[in-house]
């Protein structure tokens, strides 16, 4: 494969402004097949708007992205609804469609993209849930019957339903304890392996940022002040990133990760 | 570390293919969501060979998914059912996925309960009923305690929800009631005039319209209409809450929601309807005069010479004695069905039908209560 196909998202000098609030001020980025890759930053610094740029729900002002080898801005319907086949998106808040059990939600994607059978989606929402680390009797459960955590879990077995290229996860972990936090790291991990997807986490949660993430992006002052491997951000000068590293959860977080490789 | 990956950029064209060869069932093409179901379809009508082994070999597929992966299980259980021996070929790099769609055991699929019989579901709907019936009483039960203890200490009263209710739901009703009752005094007075016209008792229709309207119409229309505007805000306005738990975080904080959101509604209500029938009142007596002056040509001095005549203060009162007890029906029917939203926004949807839905039913319903009441006691 060549060199430039190596990279499924690219992300070039994005501008985008809310009236007079400039959310992002040139932001360049790009995802290499197969990697896990965290774009982090303070709240407000633009993170989930540059995910919902690159999902075709929202034009940045400027710029350029090009999913999957393909440019974002100006595709039709039909190529944007091609192109979105092959992510797969977990919502902050899970976004389960409440009128639907979580099995249900599960087979949306299969039943709205495929024609396969009932049978067989119900044995592939089955296998998916099971895979999310839910108990099988959560299929036939509504998702206002779930925990927050087993929200999470259900919205991620609806992200990869498909099977997707690249799954994107924005704050996977937010609203989550500790320990189910640490369970979600690990199911990542264990995704990744069984399906190969390149997956994108938008995230403050260090833990998550120091176990899971290949290569991370920070995001501050509307451009990217940082970008490659825990370590060597580490290193890096920048303020924004050094507060993650010297302040008090940064340092734990890093010692943490110490201890356990 | 994108080494080990297969990719999975579909190759265009090579769809999943099946096809049986010698005893045995030869896979190719890529087996991905997208196109599976051609193989689906075939693997369901395949005639597979009578040998007690049957191998399918999957070593040509380009690409293979989960649901690739589980309708390949899928086949090999339904075969393994009927007794078969089944030996899958997979390429190496597919071996761990259609490992993972085996581990879980059974595909979890309880055995969905069924509609239940015509009896069974008589039963369950008149449980339901009864228990909505019930948690309305509780739910009037404790908005009218709450009411008691603001009475008591008016100072806890919210009046500046107060005004805005009443702004939202008497004022800004003005134009909509004003214009129905116009409407309907007017095709009162048009279906009365040619059958008193034909008596040559024109001068009546100030009777007709005016009864009609002060003591049933003007009231019903602005119940009906401010149910189907208030009444239904209200109910979507609380569900939403309790969706957001914007409920459960006012208890926390220590307000009571019947005390912030309920009672200054239904005092709200209380106050405006009144006011509001009053004004139906009027606009309805007009429609029916500019209707009698055209259709009959009574001048407006003789219909109103005749309406005093016709129309008792009773008759007046009784109208708009009427409207307070409607307005605690709309403000309770509605607050209640906001607070019986649970979780979904579906729910939300549900529920303010059901709001306009009940209301509308209980005015009719007190409606006609009064009707009897008022005619055992002669007014």
């Amino acid at each position: 494969m060549t060199g430039a196909a190596e990279f499924v998202l690219e992300v070039r000098d994005v501008r985008t402004r809310f009236g007079s609030a400039v959310v992002h001020d040139g932001v360049s980025l790009a995802v290499r097949r197969g990697e896990i890759f965290a774009i982090a930053g303070a709240s407000g610094c633009g993170k989930s708007t540059l995910l919902r740029e690159i999902l075709l729900l929202h034009r940045p002002d400027a710029g350029s992205i090009r999913l999957l080898g393909r440019e974002v801005a100006g595709l039709g319907e039909e190529e944007a609804l091609a192109l979105r086949r092959r992510c797969g998106v977990m919502f902050e808040r899970g976004a389960l469609f409440g009128a639907l059990t979580v099995a249900e939600n599960v087979g949306v994607p299969l039943r709205e993209q495929t024609r396969l059978g009932d049978a067989l989606i119900g044995r592939i929402a089955a296998l998916k849930i099971a895979l999310a680390g839910l108990p099988p009797e959560a299929g036939a459960l509504r998702p206002s019957e779930l925990s927050g955590g087993m929200r999470k879990r259900a919205a991620l077995a609806r992200a990869i339903a498909l099977d997707p290229e690249i799954l994107f996860l924005d704050e996977p972990t937010a609203g989550l304890d500790p320990l189910a936090a640490a369970g979600f790291d690990d199911l990542v991990r264990k995704l990744k392996a069984l399906l190969g997807p390149t997956v994108v986490v938008v995230t403050h949660d260090l833990d998550l940022l120091w176990r899971v993430a290949d290569r991370v992006a920070f995001l501050a002052d509307g451009r990217v002040v940082g970008a490659g491997t825990m370590e060597e951000l580490s290193r890096s000068a920048h303020p924004v990133v050094r507060e993650y590293f010297v302040g008090p959860r940064g340092r734990g977080a890093m010692e943490q990760s110490w201890r356990r490789k | 570390m994108s080494a080990g990956i297969p990719s999975r950029d579909p190759p265009p064209g090579a769809g999943p293919d099946v096809e049986l060869a010698g005893g045995e069932a030869r896979c190719s093409g890529s087996w991905t969501a997208v196109q599976l179901h051609r193989v689906e379809r075939r693997l369901a009508g395949i005639a597979w060979p009578a040998a007690a082994e049957v191998v399918v070999d999957c070593s040509t597929v380009e690409a293979l998914d989960t649901a690739g992966a589980a309708l390949l299980q899928a086949t090999a259980e339904e075969l393994e059912r009927r007794g078969r021996r089944v030996t899958l070929r997979l390429r190496p790099e597919h071996q761990a996925l259609l490992e993972m769609v085996r581990s879980p055991a059974p595909a979890g699929e309880g055995p969905a309960p069924g509609p239940p019989g015509p009896l069974a579901a008589v039963g369950r709907r008149a449980l339901t009923a009864l228990d909505e019936f019930l948690a309305m009483l509780a739910f009037v039960g404790r908005s009218a305690t709450a009411g008691a203890r603001s009475l008591a200490q008016p100072g806890r009263i919210r009046w500046r929800s107060v005004l805005h209710d009443v702004q939202a739901a008497g004022f800004d009703a003005l134009p909509i009631v004003g214009l129905l009752s116009f409407l309907l005094g007017l095709v009162i007075a048009y279906q009365g005039s040619g059958p008193l016209a034909r008596y040559g008792a024109n001068t009546f229709v100030a009777d007709l319209v005016g009864l009609a309207m002060l003591r049933e119409l003007a009231p019903l229309i602005t119940a009906i209409v401010v149910a189907g505007r208030s009444g239904s805000a209200w109910a979507a306005q609380i569900g939403t809450m309790k969706v957001t738990e914007e409920i459960d975080a006012l208890r926390t904080v220590g307000i009571d929601p019947l005390e912030l959101l309920v009672l200054p509604k239904l005092l709200a209500l209380v106050v405006a309807l009144p006011l509001l029938t009053v004004f139906s009142d009027s606009l309805g007596v007009l429609g029916g005069m500019v209707m009698s002056r055209s259709e009959l040509g009574l001048r407006f001095e003789d219909f109103l010479d005749r309406f005093v005549q016709a129309v008792r203060l009773s008759d007046y009162l009784v109208g708009v004695g009427k409207a307070p007890v409607f307005a605690a029906v709309i403000a309770l029917v509605g607050c209640h069905q906001g607070f019986q939203v649970s979780g979904d926004a579906e729910s939300v949807g549900r529920r303010t039908t059901v709001s306009v839905v009940q209301s509308i039913f209980a005015i009719v319903v007190v409606d006609a209560a009064f009707s009897v009441v008022f005619s055992w006691l002669g007014i």
